[in-house]
């Protein structure tokens, strides 16, 4: 069994009389993506500046490779992180700047150049390497961070945002990267974000924060099943609506059914069951059977942002 | 879920602190001094200092009928404004340094590497104090040509050494020591300036009486001011007036201490002014 690279235990982190982040628990292994997921003032940034070093916790206490948070230097010896906000010396040239922060990690001239080259070459930035920072687009900006992020070959990198103000193409860049990072470094990625395609794209495990608390928490697959149960919208012929209803209720797999707005001929029926598509095939076999034809039939929900949203709003209301 | 228990939980080895020491210092350190040498900022300030020496130094030398001071004023001066720019230079870039970082946003990079927080501020510190020997190596010509009779060369240069020693590291240190708690450059800037401008202000007034010299003796820029002016000018030995080097040593120990323990509490908000 693959140890822990990442050990957190009911931290929490207050600012005055706010909560910023309260019982936050995980393990994290080696090659693990997770999503951390949750609204703004939900309390990411200030749990990935927990687990970074950057704030003592209030409460519980992590661990980093084994490392207890009480030693802080060691920790920031086995991450790499990409802040939120990440400002940049726009003076100096990328491989400067990566050169540098290897330089800070403890590595001799020689050894930070060469980590330098070959972190901005993964990344894609090796023809750029020395041109100013001042001269690059947001998005070499991010894949500069995350190089920049990989200097010491972290066991755990924190990732804020990191596709914030980037178009398709660099997003796609900066999501093939973490998932490069995670198998091929073998390297345990936090990934807080507020796109969630982007989760369901690259995490096996996401966290949800409300408010500063952890309001769901599993894989993608259980968050989306529990948070969020595909429905299907069917619609048939008006005079048919009564008969339509009552097979549907009777097929396997459907949890409950009603009228659309009160609409004859529209109805919604709650799949049961996660995204393998049964008990919507259920619906359509009861329909036909009974000689009803079927005009249109759509599967809705089922996503992890339908399921965010409903984790989300339950907490606000 | 694997449980730590604080048994689990031991202090932080202090080799594992001294292990960083001296290396992410001298990294720290050099790149700031490259960032102030090869950048515009130190050589355009050298050149303005040049340039404000040289016609100084053109009018005292040169033209009899505008020349209304004497040359070992004119030493003094020299020695003077050298040291007033090295204080105030060395004074924006410290109370820059850190809440400049926190400003643009570069700092919380700075702080989640393992090099310890007192070694990212003393490196900053140690680059933005370099102002001070340039400028005094700038200053040597002039006070060459300017000087006038025996040992005024010497006395000078010694005297600019010492006092600007003493006045540039105290007032580094309070640029520091705002720049640490600031979350504002531009407050931070403002305040270390603010003070500045209030202790350097007296040196420019007519100071009489028991209450001008008790100001002459606190304020560290008076009393080193009117030491450089009695050894050069009055022709003092250095014996005769070393209680005046008492207000600018105390401003040094006692700001450079008090910003070396602030450094240990390095944030990456600021206290105040956010």
């Amino acid at each position: 069994m693959a140890v822990a690279s990442l050990t957190v235990d009911g931290i929490a982190k207050a600012f005055g009389e706010t909560r910023a982040v309260g019982e936050l628990s995980l393990d994290a292994s080696p090659g693990e993506v997770i999503g951390l997921l949750g609204p703004n003032g939900a309390g990411k940034t200030t749990a990935i500046r927990v687990l970074t070093t950057i704030y003592p916790p209030d409460t519980g206490c992590f661990a980093v490779d084994g490392i207890p948070y009480t030693r802080p230097s060691a920790i920031r010896q086995r991450i790499g992180v990409l802040p939120e906000s990440a400002g940049y010396p726009l003076n100096q040239s990328g491989e400067e700047f990566v050169q540098y922060f290897a330089r800070l990690f403890g590595q001799s001239r020689k050894s930070a150049r060469e980590t330098a080259r070959t972190l901005l070459t993964e990344v894609g930035l090796a023809e750029r390497a020395a041109s100013p920072i001042s001269t690059y687009s947001r998005g070499m900006r991010q894949r500069l961070g995350v190089a920049r992020a990989l200097v010491n070959r972290p066991r755990v990198l924190f990732l804020d945002e990191p596709t914030l103000g980037l178009d398709p193409a660099g997003q796609r860049q900066i999501l093939a990267l973490i998932s490069e990072v995670a198998t091929e470094r073998g390297a345990t990625v936090i990934l807080s974000t507020h796109f969630l395609d982007e989760v369901e794209e690259v995490c096996s495990r996401v966290i949800i924060l409300n408010r500063g608390a952890v309001i769901a928490e599993g894989p993608v697959t259980d968050i989306k099943r529990r948070a969020a149960p595909r429905t299907a919208r069917v619609r048939i012929p008006e005079e048919m609506h009564e008969s339509a209803l009552a097979a549907l209720r009777r097929a396997p797999g459907i949890a409950g059914t009603h009228a659309i707005n009160g609409a004859r001929g529209l109805m919604s029926a709650t799949l049961e069951g996660d995204a393998s598509g049964k008990a919507g095939n259920a619906a359509v076999r009861a329909l036909l059977e009974v000689g009803i034809p079927i005009l249109s039939f759509e599967v809705e929900g089922g996503k992890l942002s339908d399921a965010f949203l409903a984790l989300t709003g339950e907490a606000g209301e | 879920m694997t449980t730590l228990t604080p048994e689990d939980v031991r202090r932080e080895p202090a080799s594992q602190l001294a292990a960083g020491v001296g290396g992410g210092l001298l990294v720290i350190a050099g790149q700031e001094l490259r960032d102030i040498w090869l950048s515009a900022r130190g050589p355009a300030i050298v050149i303005g200092t040049s340039l404000l020496l040289s016609l100084l130094t053109y009018l005292a030398a040169s033209n009899e009928e505008l020349n209304i001071i004497d040359q070992r004023d004119t030493v003094n001066l020299v020695s003077q404004i050298a040291m007033a720019l090295a204080v105030g230079v060395s004074l924006l870039f410290t109370a820059d340094c850190l809440s400049g970082e926190r400003e643009r946003e570069t700092l919380e990079s700075m702080l989640v590497t393992p090099v310890p927080r007192r070694q990212i501020a003393l490196g900053k510190y140690m680059a933005a104090v370099s102002m001070w020997p340039v400028l005094l190596l700038v200053a040597v010509p002039y006070i060459w040509v300017l000087r006038e009779g025996e040992g005024v060369f010497a006395d000078a240069m010694l005297g600019a050494l010492v006092v600007g020693t003493l006045l540039v590291i105290g007032f580094a240190s309070l640029g520091l020591l705002v720049s640490i708690f600031s979350g504002s450059n531009r407050l931070s800037l403002a305040v270390a300036f603010f003070i500045f401008v209030l202790l350097l202000a007296p040196t420019q007034l007519p100071l009489g009486g028991w209450f001008g010299d008790a100001i002459t003796q606190i304020n560290p820029m008076t009393a080193g001011s009117t030491f450089l002016h009695r050894v050069i000018v009055k022709e003092h030995g250095w014996g005769e007036d070393l209680d005046l080097l008492i207000a600018p040593a105390v401003w040094a120990i006692v700001v450079t201490a008090a910003a070396f323990i602030a450094t240990g509490r390095l944030r990456l908000q600021g206290s105040f002014g956010r």
